[in-house]
């Protein structure tokens, strides 16, 4: 469960975010789409607790994000590209963010992770350094697995990945949330939005300008409905 | 902060910095260095066999007088070698620039003469390589160079953001690298001490003064690495990128370890001026001379002295006294010529530790200075100890003169005033009844009482580099 | 373009903090050198003014006695300082300028050490030559690490490249910005030294400038060198500086070791002894063994016969205090042996090291080297030989104090006059900025091959 109350965020004097009002359920799938600079980094960023909001309060799972609350043990996060230690494999980097948040798994747990994570096992032990996005995404998301994080952020997911990998990364998705996963994504790819989304919002210069439910929406309407509100 | 994440960190820092293969590289180039050091000090250490040689040869020839009248033997004299000390191979100190050999004689203190520098081309000027110059020079640059990237590189590649998500605190972030650098820094540090420990075995220098000085120059120096780290991983935590991470830290290493030192010393010596030679000498002989002149045979104090002595064991003339007079005269100048000279050369002194003053105040506000000082005292190569050794030899020497002069008045008869020939002499055997010099380096104890400046600054800095990284952990940014 | 290049720079911090630096650490240095003159200049005043005056106290009290009269005296003997002397200090802190020597035995005079604060001399001096040699290469290396890839990290590098006609053009253009900028710092630091300490302009001001001036451009063209390798601002910055601490620290550092540890020179101590023995022994031994051997070095005096064995005698003493230094002349002359070995051995290594051969020139230049020394030692021994021969006959026929001319002696003068060997100095340091440039061109041809 993730909620915004009146969440808002200047720099400098700039409205980087206004008011945000939201909440996401869980088992939902909330895409966020707008343009480069319209908030969505700076959104994530307060729920992940990495800058403070100037007014309102961001909530895990009825918790304020604040210096000193524990919200992190219940959120995972997939940036746009996961960099992980490229000098070490895949299978090791699991192991390390997974210790830091405490879970110690066994080799065989670890190496389950991955390939629900859909990572082929043969691929677990060469260096994160020659894994592609995709690749480097997988990990990301076993690495949410293995804290069983309730939570889980992510920032431009789908970003140059290839038609055959979205599609891949699209039924994960659908499967963490049918596991009662509270997803909220930033992107631009509003194809994506619609098919992986059970809700999407629309910002634009740090307000919520647009949310609905995507069940009653195509692709081309949404396209439409962008269009006009940027 | 809980261990098992700390540890994680550390742990994978460490792995981090060993998949790269820099670290051998620079590894190697330490362990090359160590053992040119080691070697160079046991080289230097074992000059000591030359002034123990030339101790006995001197003494030898001290012992080897004939019968003889006193007073020549006061001026025969005998030498003081400076002797290193043990620990002297860690390092060098201030030892290159002083004296090794004086000549101890009647009436006069001489300079303390053959110093290495006296016999070097300006190269030694650039600096000598010591294992305690590797330690305190070297090491932290060796530390920045792997440190430097810590928290920054972390940042600008994204893995910051995913650690935080993951729980850890930044306070253990900043902490867990601190340690991980501190660890390989241990790697690079203990194999100094581990042989200054051996060579010291071997040496056969094994007396308590020494372990507690190696025990304590351990301690210090690992003080030092561990504050350099704490540094090296609050300024990448503080800087935008892992470039300017690294600038501020050379810039840091140039500032306190280069410049600062020699202009400090520069400037000390600058406002404190010291007088020449001969301006000394002159001082000292112009106060002597007020005193009278024991030669003049018309010196007014030196007759009052004569009529009071006279006077006092009712005696017309000084051959009638029962000792030889010219020896009283003689330990009548002696002493006061002494006292005078031992005024000025504290007067002297003073102005030195006044000149010195300046850089070791600014140890307050640069560790190296205070470990460079530290470090010389507990060698036995700091300038208080060379003080020392001036010290005991000037007081050998009086104590010679004395003896001569009372051999003197005791044995020659008392009017006799030339010390020529084979008549008026002493027995051989009271050459060899007097002890020779025997330096005797002052204890730990003594040694450190001139330091608190440096123990205080070293304790200051470890608090300044644990609130350092205290501040960042509560104020260094994700993004 | 150059006017912007030099604004641009200009603003910069580390151009600011780096000029400003020099300078003040320049003008530090300047006054460090006058006062360091100043003070060579006061005792050599000192001791002109107070040896007449310490003659004509000693021959009032003694002019009976000419043979104790000369046991008091002492004639001082001055090693020239030259004014380049305070922009390179050398070894002219430890050796001292002036000795005051009797005619009794030299071996145990002429070593007399000055009074030096050891901890003061331990940091060194801070001269100019300290400035050029450390505090420029360093700020070359501030001012040049980033020259390109500083463009590349900001991004303007891809436009540099599109616009300018020639990148190595738009490169050299550059660091001729720094060149300028840092010459001309150098330039103000020599005029305001030439005015100050008022050095008088001649060869050795202006070979010791030349060498300053291509010890800078050695570390330019070494700059540009690792610029040329196109690796990052990180990397850059810490090769130069590894290679400025190999260079200006850890070779010196570990030659000077070599140096010592393989010339030890404990003759010291024995010629010491020596010196000692040889005098002393001989008033316990037959006086006739002694005169014969005075006699055989100086057999001019033979007619001053033998003394009787009893009683002392002038004769006899000054023979005695002769026999000190020529017992003791083996060990003497091993140990200068030994130093100028370690001089030898210290310019074989310079010559392949700009830091050392640079340190050395300047030395040589201000006659403050070590061998400058070694050479007035030597004049030392001559001196002395001098003077005791016009005494001996004086004191052995026992002439009166008052009948000899004393206006002569005024104290003795040292002065080396060498000439400037500039191919020596200067070739090693073309040949290396020749290298270096060379290079780096090469490197930024293939390069612009690739592109």
């Amino acid at each position: 469960m993730l909620e915004a109350k009146n969440l808002s965020k200047t720099f400098e004097g700039t409205n980087a975010l206004v008011n945000l009002n939201l909440s996401v359920a869980s088992g939902e799938i909330f895409c966020l789409l707008g343009q480069n600079g319209a908030g969505k980094t700076t959104t994530i960023n307060l729920f992940l607790g990495l800058i403070k909001p100037t007014s309102g309060a961001a909530l895990i799972n009825g918790e304020e994000v604040k210096p000193g609350s524990n919200t992190n043990q219940w959120i995972a996060y997939i940036p746009e590209v996961v960099q992980l230690y490229g000098n070490l494999n895949g299978l090791e980097n699991l192991d390390f963010f997974s210790r830091l948040a405490g879970y110690k798994h066994s080799k065989a747990e670890l190496s389950e992770l991955l390939i629900k994570a859909g990572l082929q096992e043969a691929d677990h032990t060469k260096k994160l350094s020659s894994y592609s996005k995709g690749m480097r995404q997988k990990v990301g998301i076993a690495i949410a697995l293995s804290k069983k994080a309730e939570v889980i952020l992510m920032d431009e997911p789908t970003s140059g990945l290839d038609p055959m990998s979205t599609d891949e990364f699209t039924s994960i998705c659908k499967e963490l949330a049918a596991a009662g996963k509270s997803i909220f994504m930033a992107t631009h790819d509003i194809f994506n939005a619609v098919n992986v989304g059970t809700r999407i919002g629309i910002m634009k210069e740090g307000k919520l300008v647009h949310s609905s439910d995507t069940d009653n929406i195509s692709a081309n309407e949404l396209q439409q409905l962008y269009l006009k509100t940027i | 902060m809980r261990k098992d994440i700390l540890l994680l960190i550390a742990g994978q820092f460490w792995k981090n910095v060993f998949k790269s293969k820099a670290i051998y590289l620079l590894m190697g180039i330490v362990v090359i260095l160590l053992i040119y050091a080691a070697f160079s000090g046991m080289s230097y250490h074992d000059q000591n066999h030359f002034r123990e040689d030339h101790q006995k040869m001197a003494r030898e020839s001290w012992e080897a007088n004939p019968d003889k009248h006193p007073h020549r033997m006061a001026h025969f004299g005998t030498f003081a070698f400076r002797l290193k000390h043990p620990l002297s191979f860690f390092d060098f100190g201030i030892e290159s620039f002083t004296g090794n050999a004086v000549f101890l004689e009647a009436h006069k203190q001489n300079m303390v003469n053959f110093s290495e520098a006296s016999f070097s081309t300006s190269l030694l000027r650039f600096g000598e390589l010591s294992m305690a110059m590797i330690l305190s020079t070297i090491l932290p640059l060796i530390i920045f160079f792997i440190g430097y990237r810590a928290i920054a590189a972390e940042r600008e590649n994204g893995t910051l953001k995913v650690l935080l998500t993951q729980g850890a605190k930044w306070n253990e972030i900043l902490v867990g690298k601190s340690i991980g650098l501190w660890g390989i820094a241990l790697l690079f540090t203990l194999p100094f001490f581990i042989t200054t420990f051996i060579m010291l075995l071997i040496e056969g220098h094994t007396g308590t003064d020494e372990w507690m000085r190696l025990g304590l120059i351990t301690t210090v120096y690992l003080t030092y690495t561990f504050i350099i780290c704490l540094i090296t991983i609050s300024v990448s935590a503080a800087s935008h990128s892992s470039k300017n991470a690294l600038v501020i830290l050379l810039g840091l290493w140039l500032l306190m370890i280069i410049l600062l030192p020699r202009t400090s010393q520069a400037l000390g010596a600058y406002f404190y001026e010291t007088p020449t030679k001969l301006e000394f000498r002159a001082a000292i002989e112009e106060e002597v001379i007020q005193y009278g002149d024991s030669h003049d045979p018309n010196d007014p104090h030196f007759n009052h002295l004569r009529d009071s002595v006279l006077k006092v064991h009712n005696v017309n003339s000084v051959t009638e006294l029962p000792f030889n007079y010219s020896g009283f005269v003689m330990s009548q100048g002696e002493k006061i010529s002494t006292e005078i000279y031992n005024r000025h050369f504290n007067d002297l002194l003073d102005q030195y530790r006044r000149q010195n003053m300046l850089s070791r105040t600014l140890a307050l506000i640069n560790p190296y200075l205070a470990i460079k000082n530290l470090s010389m005292t507990l060698s036995g190569t700091d300038f208080e100890t060379y003080v020392d050794f001036q010290k005991q030899a000037e007081d050998y020497r009086y104590n010679l003169a004395q003896t001569m002069n009372d051999l003197q008045m005791k044995y020659i008869s008392a009017g006799v005033n030339s010390s020529e020939g084979k008549l008026n002499v002493v027995d051989r055997s009271e050459w060899k009844s007097f002890p020779d010099f025997k330096f005797n380096p002052i204890t730990i104890g003594a040694a450190l009482r001139y330091e608190f400046i440096s123990i205080f600054s070293v304790i200051l800095w470890l608090g300044i580099s644990v609130l350092f990284l205290r501040y960042f952990s509560k104020n260094a940014k994700a993004i | 373009m150059y006017k912007y290049m030099f604004k641009q720079f200009l603003r910069t911090n580390t151009c600011k903090l780096g000029l400003f630096l020099v300078l003040i650490l320049g003008v530090i240095s300047i006054s460090i050198g006058k006062q360091f003159l100043k003070g060579q200049e006061r005792i050599g005043s000192h001791v002109t003014e107070k040896q007449l005056e310490h003659i004509q106290r000693n021959v009032e009290l003694h002019s009976e006695d000419i043979g104790l009269l000369l046991y008091y005296l002492k004639f001082a003997v001055i090693s020239e300082v030259s004014p380049l002397a305070a922009l390179s200090i050398g070894q002219k802190d430890v050796n001292p300028s002036v000795q005051s020597v009797s005619i009794l035995t030299l071996e145990g005079q002429k070593y007399d050490s000055d009074l030096v604060n050891p901890t003061k001399l331990l940091f060194g001096n801070l001269d100019l030559s300290f400035i050029l040699l450390y505090v420029f290469p360093l700020l070359i290396i501030a001012f040049t690490f980033s020259l390109k890839s500083e463009e590349e990290e900001t991004g303007t590098w891809r436009l540099v490249r599109i616009m300018s006609k020639s990148r190595l053009q738009f490169l050299l253009a550059k660091l001729s910005v720094r060149v300028i900028l840092l010459l001309l710092a150098m330039c103000i630091l020599f005029v305001l030294a030439g005015l100050i300490l008022s050095i008088p302009f001649g060869m050795a001001f202006l070979a010791f400038f030349v060498t300053g001036l291509l010890y800078i451009l050695f570390w330019f063209s070494l700059s540009f060198w690792i610029i040329s390798l196109k690796r990052n601002s990180s990397f850059n910055a810490l090769a130069l500086l590894s290679i400025w601490l190999t260079l200006v620290v850890l070779l010196p550092a570990t030659i000077n070791n070599f140096v010592v540890t393989k010339y030890p020179v404990p003759e010291a101590f024995t010629t010491n002894i020596k010196q000692r023995d040889g005098y002393h022994q001989k008033w316990d031994t037959n006086k006739r063994e002694t005169m014969e051997k005075f006699y055989a070095r100086y057999p001019q005096f033979e007619s001053y016969g033998y003394p009787p064995e009893e009683g002392f005698n002038w004769l006899w003493y000054y023979a005695m205090q002769y026999l000190g230094d020529e017992e003791s002349s083996k060990e003497s002359e091993m140990m200068r042996t030994k130093i100028l070995q370690r001089e030898q051995m210290s310019r074989k290594w310079g010559q392949f090291i700009p830091s050392i051969h640079t340190q050395l020139a300047f030395n040589d230049l201000a006659n403050t080297s070590l061998s400058n020394h070694m050479y007035y030692l030597q004049y030392l021994n001559d001196f002395h030989e001098q003077t005791r021969l016009y005494f001996y006959p004086k004191i052995f026929s026992n002439v009166n104090g008052k009948e000899v001319d004393w206006s002569q002696f005024t104290p003795g003068y040292f002065s080396l006059s060498s000439k400037v060997n500039f191919r020596q100095i200067f070739l090693p340091l073309i040949i290396l900025i020749l290298i270096f440039f060379g290079l780096s061109l090469l490197n930024m041809r293939r390069e612009s091959r690739v592109y």
